[in-house]
């Protein structure tokens, strides 16, 4: 009941936005912050709960043509999605206030998108049914598509069919895999999925992990695949990016994990060298395109490229400790990146411009400004005590273990990351100010600093006490790591010919 | 034939026929109410109470199957049964939206009216078919009163003109048909699917025939390389008409091609899977490029009937003719629903059917009409194939036939990326409605009548309750 009201409620918000008269805004507002808070607190209750299996859902929803497989209404929690469920509870109230101040026209359609969107993404959490979470992963779509598309920038159109057509392409090539799967296991349970598709090797199992991995890849995006996100985040309103950011982009590393990792162990220990390339080169490349930019916005996009690529690292090092490191990682990125679009936001919608040379000296006029700016960065960075020190340093961790090579590559990647964000951080807040303009900006203002406060609580808390987050997702990583090694020692048998009527696995 | 021959021969066959006893009673009576003075009023009323006579008629069939009927040359099964019922929502969503959209021609609406029924008796009748001579009194009672249909509006030149290149082209397909089946005839010595199923058709005569006349259906539904006559004869149709044909034709056309699919040799898959790539490939990017609304619609239903056509294939290539017709139907029934909607909602908003809709004309009709863009973008997005939607489960069923029976990966990895381009102009539908500002062109548009609101509402609720609980739907054919 409770896993079925976090994806339900924020639909009967969205209904009941939708009977509000169209100019009441302050209800339309009252009514989404409302839901989104109900379904935080809910989230927390399952954070809170001590036995996540109690908390399953398992209904019949119907029978697949020609077969005798029942696809089921199935939900749950475990270790991966717990951290993500509560990610995506908790920042939703902060997305929806951060609205108050730049989304002013069409409110309504807005909160109903809003609402849609947080279903979507709550039920690609907790679907423990692969047609499910194909149903919530596709639904998702469609309300960024229309956030950017009605509320976006100036090449909002362009940004917003690019991002749509192009997670489309990844997702329907997801789907031929999804059915081929469905009917190979017998079963649309994603749990007893993974059963039947762990003792598979590499050859059974290569094309439907490299279509799982593709449409995944597109959406968190991995490197060649990044082209669409530099455009969606600059042109989506501020709030759009930071649910892109804080939650969406999470789908596709928690997709990684939950199916190419954890269905096709054998297959992502053959693909893992290639991955963790794909994943250094990743924040390497990101971390250059992020130095190369003026708009301000646009850097914290292509940082954005370059911190993901660190999850992507530290999942395909498929070692226990990467697997952790790049969970709570994660979580880092929803907190640091949502934070810095949502400061990239506040001082767009006093100054109008996103152009870093516009700006300058910010601190002196906006003191309390330049402190959250300046914990979201060092968060980012990585300083020891803030919340990405952890992730980071797990992963470096993991993929040193695994292939020592990409995790050097990859510390060059966290200097960069130092270099783009502080040289940021002097053109903007240090300095004379420059520009009249800038003299008159108005520190921010109490919702602006409630909304923050959550985020850099979270911030300091994981940096602190990370083994607070990192406990409750052990015994699902510990899963996960058996399954690889049994894989690993399948693989090995397999090479030795000599040693026959060994273990099966 | 001696009284009791004809009573032997009728002998249970009415559970099998009542639906089309039922349409032909109403076509008598709508005829009648047109002579009868004051019985005007009576004519709508008449003719929803067929449909509904009907639709009990096939719910009652699809419970318990009366199977051959009238020695053999009619088979009430269920699939006949179920495509019934797409066929005469199909008549629905095409007469309601059609309310309303005649001016000049609105004397002669009792006319266009039995037109109608009469069509869709014509594909009640080719759906079960028994034999090739009752398939081709079906294709006929299908497509001479839509020839008249689509030029219905005499005082228009494109109407008229689809009309004429509806006929001209029709006539041919007939023609086609008629050459195949007397060939079949020659070489395998019969006309009836059942004889003909035992004693086999792959002497090179009737192989011959049996590609004639399944180029006449193809023809029918509008697939590549005969579906050049669907843009311009769909456009220029009036658009309730547009909207039967879109969906109920390229129904009734799959129908009998499944029914018929088993004569086909197994050999065939591979070339037909080719014309359905192609079919989608040239639909899709036809529709990519039209500016006009009607022909966008016309272009992508040609790129679902090589969807459709998929189907067919992987029923040739896994001999499961259950997963494939039941998917098929499915399939068609989002469709009906959803193209027919669309279809529908611009017969709605053409302004007293003279102007064309455009992508630039409903610019900003998300602030103008919320309700309208909304049902239309539902509409869209199932078209499209995302979830939540009929068309979704739709595409999800015809693609897992086609990748677990009839193991053809890589045909529906090309068919469903194919189908991201389509994606392309439906969302350029929505862009237009939610994302543009108002032009002038607007102010072509009509205002909506409520009726035609309320068959929106309607059609966008089917929409769904196909894209969220299929079960029901599911259990009805099983």
């Amino acid at each position: 009941m409770l896993l079925d009201l976090l994806i339900f409620l924020p639909l009967v918000g969205a209904l009941a936005v939708g009977f509000t008269p169209r100019g009441a805004v302050s209800l339309q507002r009252g009514i989404a912050l409302l839901t989104t808070l109900v379904v935080a607190v809910l989230s927390l209750v399952v954070w809170g709960s001590h036995d996540l299996a109690s908390l399953a859902v398992d209904k019949a929803w119907f029978t697949l043509p020609g077969s005798q497989i029942d696809v089921g209404y199935r939900l749950g929690v475990d270790g991966i999605s717990l951290l993500m469920v509560v990610l995506t509870g908790v920042l939703m109230p902060i997305v929806i206030l951060s609205t108050f101040g730049h989304i002013t026209e069409r409110v309504k359609e807005f909160m109903i998108w809003v609402l849609v969107m947080q279903m979507g993404m709550m039920g690609v959490f907790l679907a423990t049914d692969l047609v499910l979470f194909y149903f919530f992963w596709e639904i998702g779509l469609v309300p960024l598509y229309f956030m950017v598309g009605i509320w976006g920038g100036k090449r909002r159109l362009y940004a917003t069919l690019k991002f749509f057509l192009y997670t489309f392409a990844g997702s329907v090539v997801m789907l031929i895999a999804a059915i081929a799967l469905v009917y190979k296991a017998q079963s649309t349970d994603i749990a007893a999925i993974t059963d039947s598709m762990a003792a598979l090797g590499v050859s059974d199992t290569i094309w439907l992990f490299a279509a799982f991995t593709l449409a995944f890849a597109i959406k968190v995006p991995v490197l060649p695949f990044h082209t669409w996100l530099p455009d969606a985040h600059t042109e989506a309103p501020t709030s759009g990016s930071v649910i892109l950011a804080g939650v969406l982009l999470k789908m596709g590393t928690y997709g990684f994990l939950r199916f190419s990792i954890a269905m096709f162990p054998a297959a992502a220990v053959a693909a893992s060298p290639y991955m963790m390339a794909l994943g250094a080169i990743g924040i390497v490349y990101g971390a250059f395109l992020a130095m190369a930019q003026t708009d301000i916005k646009r850097l914290v996009a292509c940082s954005s490229v370059s911190h993901l690529g660190y999850v992507v690292l530290g999942l395909f090092a498929l070692t226990r400790v990467g697997l952790a490191g790049s969970l709570i990682q994660m979580v880092n990125h929803g907190l640091s990146t949502g934070l810095l679009f949502l400061l990239v936001g506040m001082i767009y919608e006093r100054r109008h411009t996103r152009q870093l040379d516009q700006y300058g000296g910010i601190a002196s006029v906006m003191p309390i400004y330049a402190i959250f700016w300046t914990i979201a960065v060092l968060s980012s960075v990585g300083l020891p005590g803030l919340n990405g020190f952890v992730g980071e340093y797990l992963i470096l961790l993991g993929a040193f273990e695994a292939i020592p090579f990409w995790a050097v590559v990859s510390v060059t990647g966290v200097i960069f990351g130092a270099i783009y964000l502080l040289m940021a951080t002097r053109k903007l807040l240090y300095g004379p100010v420059v520009h009249e303009a800038n003299r008159k900006l108005t520190d921010l203002n109490l919702r602006e600093i409630g909304l923050m406060v959550p985020v850099v609580v979270l911030i300091v808390w994981i940096g602190v006490k990370p083994s607070y987050f990192l406990d409750r997702t052990e015994a699902s990583v510990a899963t996960i790591v058996e399954r690889l090694d049994q894989a690993r020692d399948g693989m090995q048998t397999a090479q030795l010919p000599a040693v026959k009527g060994g273990e099966s696995r | 034939m001696t009284p009791e021959a004809l009573e032997a021969l009728l002998h249970g066959s009415f559970a099998g026929i009542g639906a089309m006893v039922a349409v032909t009673l109403g076509i008598l009576l709508l005829l009648l109410a047109e002579i009868l003075p004051g019985a005007a009023k009576l004519k709508p009323v008449l003719f929803v109470a067929t449909l509904v006579v009907a639709f009990l008629g096939e719910l009652q069939l699809l419970g318990e199957p009366a199977g051959p009927v009238l020695g053999g040359s009619y088979i009430a099964n269920q699939a006949a049964a179920a495509w019934g019922l797409v066929f005469l929502s199909a008549t629905a969503v095409a007469w309601v939206f059609g309310r309303g959209y005649y001016t000049l021609e609105k004397p002669f609406q009792g006319e266009h009216d039995v037109l109608m029924l009469s069509s869709l008796l014509g594909m009640m009748l080719m759906s079960g078919a028994g034999d090739l001579i009752t398939f081709f009194i079906g294709l006929e009672l299908l497509s001479v009163p839509l020839y008249a249909l689509c030029g219905f509006r005499r005082a228009r030149n494109d109407s008229v003109e689809a009309g004429l290149k509806y006929f001209l082209l029709g006539a041919f397909g007939s023609a086609l048909f008629l050459y195949g089946a007397a060939l079949v005839y020659a070489g395998a010595g019969s006309v009836s699917l059942t004889t003909l199923s035992q004693v086999g058709a792959s002497d090179s005569l009737s192989l011959i025939g049996l590609a004639l006349i399944a180029s006449a259906l193809l023809f029918k539904a509008g697939v590549f390389p005969f579906h050049f006559w669907i843009p311009d004869v769909y456009q220029g149709a009036p658009t309730p008409v547009t909207t039967f044909m879109a969906t109920g034709t390229k129904a009734a056309a799959f129908a009998f091609l499944l029914n018929m699919a088993f004569l086909l040799p197994p050999a065939a898959a591979s070339s037909l899977a080719w014309i359905a790539l192609l079919t989608i490939a040239i639909g899709n990017l036809g529709a990519l490029v039209s500016r006009d609304l009607k022909r966008m619609l016309a272009l992508s239903g040609v790129a679902h009937a090589g969807i459709l056509l998929l189907a067919v294939v992987s029923y040739l290539k896994s001999g499961d003719v259950e997963l494939a017709e039941e998917s098929a139907i499915y399939y068609m029934a989002a469709y009906v629903f959803s193209a027919g909607g669309a279809f529908g909602l611009l017969a709605l908003l053409e302004s007293k059917g003279d102007e064309a809709t455009t992508l630039d004309s409903i610019k900003g009709l998300g602030s103008r009409r919320p309700g309208i863009a909304a049902a239309m973008t539902v509409f869209m997005l199932s078209l499209g194939g995302i979830p939540a939607t009929g068309g979704f489960l739709g595409k999800y069923f015809v693609f897992s036939s086609l990748v677990v029976k009839a193991d053809m990966v890589g045909v529906a990895l090309i068919a469903i990326l194919l189908s991201v381009i389509a994606l392309g102009y439906y969302l350029r539908v929505i862009i237009a409605m939610w994302m543009e500002a108002e032009t002038e062109d607007a102010a072509q548009l009509s205002e909506p009548k409520r009726l035609g609101g309320a068959a929106a509402a309607v059609c966008v609720a089917m929409v769904l309750w196909l894209g969220v609980l299929p079960d029901f739907f599911l259990g009805l054919m099983r």
